[in-house]
């Protein structure tokens, strides 16, 4: 679909785009905005058709001769399950109330990316191949025919989504176009047409529990690692229990808070926290992954790869499930996993041991958040706790898009980090809250080969973040999931280089004061606290 | 930075500031497609229109740079405001830069006849130059920024996980990594 510019082409320089009609302006797929295909053996790891290898800037992707049926025989029994996407499909009139709502158009200026115009990419297929009004009229009634060329550009489009439903928020008629981007990706899955930033941790975690394909020994070996730093920078010795059978609370955590900076510093609050309050709990080196790749996938797979958390609540025995600062496992926790594994009648309403409270609102799925265990916590005054430990931060909270607007969590980490921090600042009331922009690289889109994608995703929170480094010169971004962690950093080096990144549970771990501590002299990332003491001497 | 600019010809292009500047916007969100051209021009709040809200805080001041004693870094930071967003968008180099270069002939359509009746026409020619020059420094600041995206890249290929790169264990490497600090420090210490 990319070709070598002639030379006429390259001396014209365009100032003005062409004023046509959408379905007449050709997708040009470029570098920087795609993720690379899926590697043909973890296609096949899962049991997923058509692997194959293929480049998105090939003209031949290697599609199955019958590919149009079974793309359209896959769009029927869609449309037939899901009442959702046939009214999505059919409702919408393009009022455009959620066409400026999207990060990706924000911040790319490509008005195929207002959601809209993105579900309309499928809309038009189901126009003019499954109505009667499109068969006829075709582009007049909105249709168009399914090609090749259609597949790609929607193939495209369907990874410049990260499912975060800011425009769903917004729609007078409450489509949820994330949830047409499901459907797209489930279709497009049909011929092993997916990324491999989602099909290897999909196929890792099938095999090994987690996305990383971290064996159990070196999952439970990075756990101890941050224990040595703990011991090191706080002077308390942690032995975390691993896989222990008969445990009050399974704890299940985004694998990327076990490996990757900075979510490793969060992982050492829930340690320092859980250690504290001696609770009775356990990590699992089989479930070790909170997050699910397979939702990005397909409903199915999201389904097989969530079954775990359920299963190792059962064989291990526990009471409830405590759930660490993750994105979009708690959309699918709070969401779908009842009904996808459950309900768990095996494990019991979640009552926190120390202050004795019942959280009603896991009563049914018995998975509760950190934070809401956390702020539980201190509301109790269960926690002693020394804020100036974070004076050398001015916070801001991004609301992560599934806390947020998937499970309606706004108020208990806001209320953490006033507790454990004094300089707090909030972002502009409609960059926060249920309005919240999303971090620009979710649902799967994470890599490191379409940065120039993530960066104009990111272009809108970093806005805002923006403002208020300049206004109060907020120098720390706190969020509760690990993709946050993982790509925020990237998208603030280049949009605002003074702000850092970290989790909630990182400042809570170092404003929690624990018996038998050192002085405290530096933070969970071995970092001076400005005005106690001096760091040794490293290398 | 650049010459100070000749008084009489200051005063025009400062009238002008107004309808100038204005046009200057709207040819910049022009180079958009006309659906986002519109949204650029009729969302007003900062925060919902990101692209819209750095073009308008960029180019007000940047003309009175122009026409003004140019402060390298004011200049330096407005420009950036400007072309670090269109740097990761769906622009060439040239059509990423060319918005400095097409105030030339907003400018020329406004001012130039009037220079031309006082007999500033040498004096509005080294305005133009100046024009130039911004138009360059933009194209320096695009290269920093695609430099900067291509520091990104390498660095979260550092960072990315080991295993899904076909690495090794992240374990193994932290503990390489003690190793390495320690060879360090007795180095360190022999010296």
């Amino acid at each position: 679909m990319t070709k070598e510019l002639t030379p006429q082409e390259m001396l014209r320089i365009d100032l003005t785009p062409p004023n046509r009609d959408w379905m007449d302006i050709p997708t040009v797929i470029k570098p920087g905005i795609y993720c690379y295909p899926a590697k043909p053996e973890k296609v096949e790891a899962v049991g997923m058709p058509n692997p194959h290898v293929w480049s998105p800037l090939d003209d031949d992707w290697g599609l199955p001769e019958d590919w149009k049926e079974t793309f359209l025989e896959g769009m029927r029994e869609r449309l037939n399950k899901h009442r959702s996407f046939k009214i999505f499909m059919d409702i919408c009139v393009r009022c455009g109330a959620c066409a400026d709502k999207c990060h990706f158009f924000l911040g790319s200026g490509d008005p195929k990316n207002m959601p809209v115009a993105r579900a309309e990419l499928i809309r038009s297929v189901y126009r003019g191949e499954f109505t009667k009004a499109g068969q006829i009229l075709g582009r007049l009634a909105g249709g168009r025919k399914l090609t090749e060329e259609v597949l790609k550009e929607i193939w495209y489009y369907m990874f410049q989504c990260t499912e975060c439903r800011r425009c769903s928020l917004f729609c007078p008629y409450g489509i949820d176009t994330a949830e047409v981007t499901i459907i797209g990706r489930e279709l497009i899955n049909l011929f092993g047409l997916n990324i491999n930033w989602i099909q290897e941790p999909v196929a890792n975690c099938y095999e090994t529990g987690n996305h990383l394909g971290l064996l159990p020994h070196t999952f439970k070996q990075n756990v101890e690692f941050m224990c040595m730093d703990i011991e090191e920078f706080v002077g308390i010795k942690i032995e975390p229990p691993f896989n222990r059978k008969g445990a009050e609370i399974l704890f299940v955590t985004p694998s990327g808070d076990v490996f990757a900076e900075p979510g490793i510093y969060t992982l050492s609050g829930y340690l320092m926290l859980f250690e504290h309050l001696g609770l009775d709990y356990t990590w699992s080196t089989y479930n070790s992954e909170g997050g699910n790749f397979g939702f990005f996938t397909s409903l199915d797979m999201a389904q097989r790869l969530n079954a775990k958390i359920y299963a190792e609540a059962k064989r291990l025995g526990v009471k409830w499930i405590l759930g660490g600062e993750c994105g979009h496992m708690w959309r699918v926790v709070h969401q779908y996993m009842n009904t996808f594994n459950g309900p768990p009648d095996f494990l019991e309403e979640p009552v926190s041991p120390i202050t004795g409270t019942k959280f009603e609102n896991a009563k049914s799925a018995k998975m509760v958040h950190i934070s809401e265990f956390t702020a539980d916590l201190i509301k109790h005054g269960k926690l002693k706790l020394d804020p100036s430990r974070n004076d050398h931060f001015k916070v801001t909270y991004h609301d992560s898009c599934n806390p947020s607007r998937g499970m309606g969590m706004f108020e208990e980490p806001r209320y953490i980090i006033k507790n454990v921090c004094k300089n707090f600042y909030e972002m502009p009331e409609n960059t926060i809250r249920e309005q919240t922009f999303c971090c620009g690289s979710g649902a799967g889109l994470n890599a490191g080969e379409n940065m120039e994608l993530r960066l104009r995703g990111g272009l809108p929170r970093a806005n805002a973040v923006k403002y208020v480094h300049e206004r109060y010169g907020v120098n720390m971004l706190a969020c509760v999931c690990a993709i946050d962690r993982a790509v925020l950093p990237a998208s603030m080096e280049y949009w605002v280089p003074e702000v850092d990144v970290c989790g909630v549970s990182e400042l809570v771990g170092n404003a929690l004061i624990m018996e038998g501590e050192n002085e405290r002299s530096v933070d969970l990332r071995g970092r001076e606290i400005p005005g106690r003491g001096e760091v040794k001497e490293d290398v | 930075m650049g010459r100070k600019l000749h008084k009489g010809l200051r005063e025009i292009l400062e009238q002008k500031k107004g309808p100038i500047v204005e046009k200057w916007r709207d040819l910049i969100h022009k180079s958009y497609p006309p659906e986002t051209a519109q949204f650029l021009k009729r969302e007003k709040n900062k925060f919902s229109n990101p692209i819209g809200s750095s073009i308008e805080e960029s180019i007000w001041p940047l003309y009175d740079q122009l026409i003004g004693e140019a402060d390298p870094a004011t200049t330096k930071k407005l420009l950036d405001n400007l072309v670090r967003v269109r740097a990761v968008q769906d622009f060439s180099p040239a059509s990423a830069v060319q918005i400095i270069f097409a105030l030339k002939k907003i400018v020329r359509k406004e001012v130039f006849g009037i220079a031309q009746k006082k007999g500033l026409v040498k004096e509005y020619l080294e305005f133009e130059s100046e024009i130039d020059r911004f138009g360059l420094l933009a194209f320096d600041v695009f290269m920093e920024c695609r430099e900067k995206v291509w520091e990104i890249k390498r660095n979260d290929l550092l960072k990315r996980p080991y295993l899904l790169s076909g690495g090794m264990c992240p374990s193994y490497m932290m503990k390489r990594g003690i190793k390495h600090l320690e060879k360090l420090k007795k180095e360190i210490t022999q010296h």
